[in-house]
């Protein structure tokens, strides 16, 4: 499958985009991972120093409490007090860090119970010491019980710390994964980005040296053009001057030679001269009629509104001296006003219309119609019919040729080149021409012009 | 009476100055008609220098001008005669094969009387011939004081 460069050039900066997008989506979500788990480091830190803090609380509330007990000191009591003043604050805290894990939670309620029950036991214990002095917490000081509770609570505040500690260490490494993939991930990313770029970039490039290649070729053939249509001006310029002089001399000596021996000559020699003289006019004729079909090839078209209607009737009048004594019946219909050049559309119809006189002549009444048609969408169909000889549609194609004739010389006179300079002028306009007939059945020819150039 | 003024003929093809004089004399034409073949002769004669210093005073009563010459074109010599106040006041009448547009409108920007196509066909042509030498050399009614027509300087 071949793709245009347009093609190409989406696909690449299309799968570039793609890359672009899944690597910004992939490094967001591992950003926000670290992110999270950064966070998550933060509140294990804070539980782990506030499990040391609660450990270190419970045990000097434990041991102030035990020295109280013996010596009956208040101020060894301060730890105790500050045990039960701190003790819930920390264990809100260690909730709040904790929060998510359901593990530690459940530990931290045994955790509370248990230090709960330590501090109401010791209460218990410095009221009994208060009332019934020493004696009456012996029993209490050397019970194992109490060594046995605080056991507990270290074991329990132990073990989510190793707890915590885990998550930190499965964190660190989720979290150095993570960046590691991401760091692949744009390393392959941005390889691929650079090769795909590299080819867009050298896509463009070598579309950009074509096309400029093509638009200096354009620009080089435009040039030649315009040389070869110099040439061909400079070519029919010096047609015009120098090919009619020796046409114009042939038929002057030929003049002046009938002039000084036509009484002495005999009728041979006589028509003999004739047709030198006519052939230097014909091959005269020929010239001129080259000379405007080459003209109205190059010469630039004026762009004015025509007025189709007053043309015919300047035509009409152009050629009354063909028409005298002429029996035609004119069909004229209403005629649109078009947009082109006047003078090229002036030929058109001298054309058309001379040739439906012309080819009629054999007709004792001759009828000429010219009127509009409806055509293609966006044009404006004008046809000139007559009932005059026809043609045979099997040349129809050859009619608009340069020196192209369907009848011979001595049935109608003319140089073949009246239709091509039609069809010429009408190509120009942006028109068409074509023709139907038949032997002896009369003509139509047709043209057409853009109605486009109608509004202008 | 004077005799009429001469025509000037800047031809350069033999042929056409043959057939041209054949026209003129077969129609007993009154002026004289001087032939250059180019335009430097052309410009000579009516500069009266080189072959011409020798001849009489007087402007021609027309000068009929071929446009394709050797050396000094006809467009040329039109330029030259009708940037010259003494030259200025002479008929000049093209006289050539071709029926270029643009022939025709340089001739005429630059100040030309006529523009006549030399005809391919014998009698247009000649008849063309006479009613040039029958309209400028006798009909035409030149500018006076026609006498001044040397190199009064450009």
């Amino acid at each position: 499958m071949h793709w245009s460069i347009e093609n190409r050039m989406v696909a690449g900066f299309g799968l570039v985009l793609a890359f672009v997008l899944v690597i910004g989506v992939v490094s967001y979500s591992n950003t926000k991972k670290l992110i999270a788990n950064s966070l998550a480091d933060a509140h294990s830190h804070g539980a782990l120093q506030a499990l040391e803090g609660t450990l270190s609380t419970a045990e000097n509330a434990e041991l102030g409490q035990r020295r109280y007990l013996i010596t009956g000191e208040e101020s060894y009591l301060s730890p105790y007090h500050t045990a039960v003043s701190r003790l819930p604050e920390q264990l809100r805290y260690l909730r709040e860090m904790t929060a998510g894990n359901a593990a530690q939670q459940r530990r931290l309620d045994s955790l509370e119970r248990l230090l709960t029950r330590s501090l109401e036991a010791s209460k218990e214990a410095i009221v009994l010491r208060r009332d019934q002095g020493f004696e009456g917490v012996r029993h209490l000081i050397f019970a194992r019980k109490v060594k046995q509770e605080i056991d507990e609570i270290r074991f329990l505040i132990e073990e989510m710390v190793n707890e915590e500690s885990k998550a930190l260490t499965r964190r660190a490494e989720e979290s150095q994964a993570s960046t590691r993939n991401t760091i692949l991930l744009l390393a392959i990313g941005t390889l691929l980005q650079s090769v795909l770029l590299g080819s867009v970039y050298y896509l463009i490039r070598h579309d950009i040296t074509q096309r400029k290649r093509v638009a200096e070729e354009l620009r080089h053939r435009g040039e030649q053009l315009e040389a070869a249509n110099k040439e061909l001006e400079a070519f029919s310029y010096s047609v015009s001057h120098d090919l009619r002089a020796p046409l114009r001399h042939i038929d002057g000596y030929v003049g002046l030679l009938e002039k000084a021996a036509a009484p002495s000559l005999d009728e041979k020699s006589r028509r003999y001269l004739t047709m030198i003289s006519e052939s230097a006019k014909q091959m005269g004729q020929l010239i001129d009629d080259l000379l405007v079909f080459s003209r109205m090839g190059r010469a630039e078209l004026r762009d004015t509104p025509v007025r189709l209607d007053q043309l015919v009737k300047e035509v009409q009048h152009e050629l009354r001296h063909d028409t005298q004594g002429r029996n035609i019946a004119w069909t004229i219909g209403p005629l649109p006003r078009v947009y082109g050049d006047p003078a090229m559309l002036r030929l058109v119809l001298i054309n058309l219309i001379s040739n439906a006189v012309k080819f009629t002549r054999t007709r004792p009444l001759a009828t000429i119609q010219i009127g509009v048609k409806s055509g293609r969408p966006g044009e404006t169909v004008i046809f000139v019919r007559d009932n005059g000889v026809g043609f045979d549609m099997r040349y129809v194609e050859k009619l608009f040729g340069v020196f192209q004739r369907l009848h011979r010389a001595e049935e109608f006179d003319g140089t073949g080149i009246g239709l091509a300079n039609v069809r010429r002028i009408i190509h120009r306009h942006g028109g068409r021409t074509w023709a139907e007939g038949a032997v002896d059945g009369g003509a139509t020819f047709y043209f057409s012009l853009p109605t486009g150039t109608e509004q202008a | 009476m004077t005799a009429p003024r001469p025509i000037l003929l800047a031809e350069d093809n033999p042929r056409d100055v043959e057939l041209i004089l054949a026209v003129m004399a077969e129609h007993n034409l009154a002026n004289e008609i001087v032939v250059c073949r180019d335009g430097v002769e052309a410009l000579d004669y009516l500069y009266r220098r080189g072959g011409f210093s020798a001849r009489r005073q007087g402007n021609p009563a027309v000068v009929l001008l071929d446009l394709k010459m050797p050396k000094i074109d006809g467009l040329e010599v039109l330029r030259t005669i009708k940037a010259d106040t003494g030259l200025k006041p002479i008929p000049v009448v093209m006289l050539t094969s071709s029926r270029e547009e643009r022939d025709l409108v340089q001739s005429y920007a630059l100040g030309a009387n006529a523009y006549v196509v030399k005809p391919v066909e014998f009698h247009s042509y000649f008849n063309a011939l006479k009613a040039l030498g029958i309209f400028w050399g006798g009909v035409n009614e030149p500018p006076p004081g026609l006498a001044r027509a040397t190199a009064n300087g450009r």
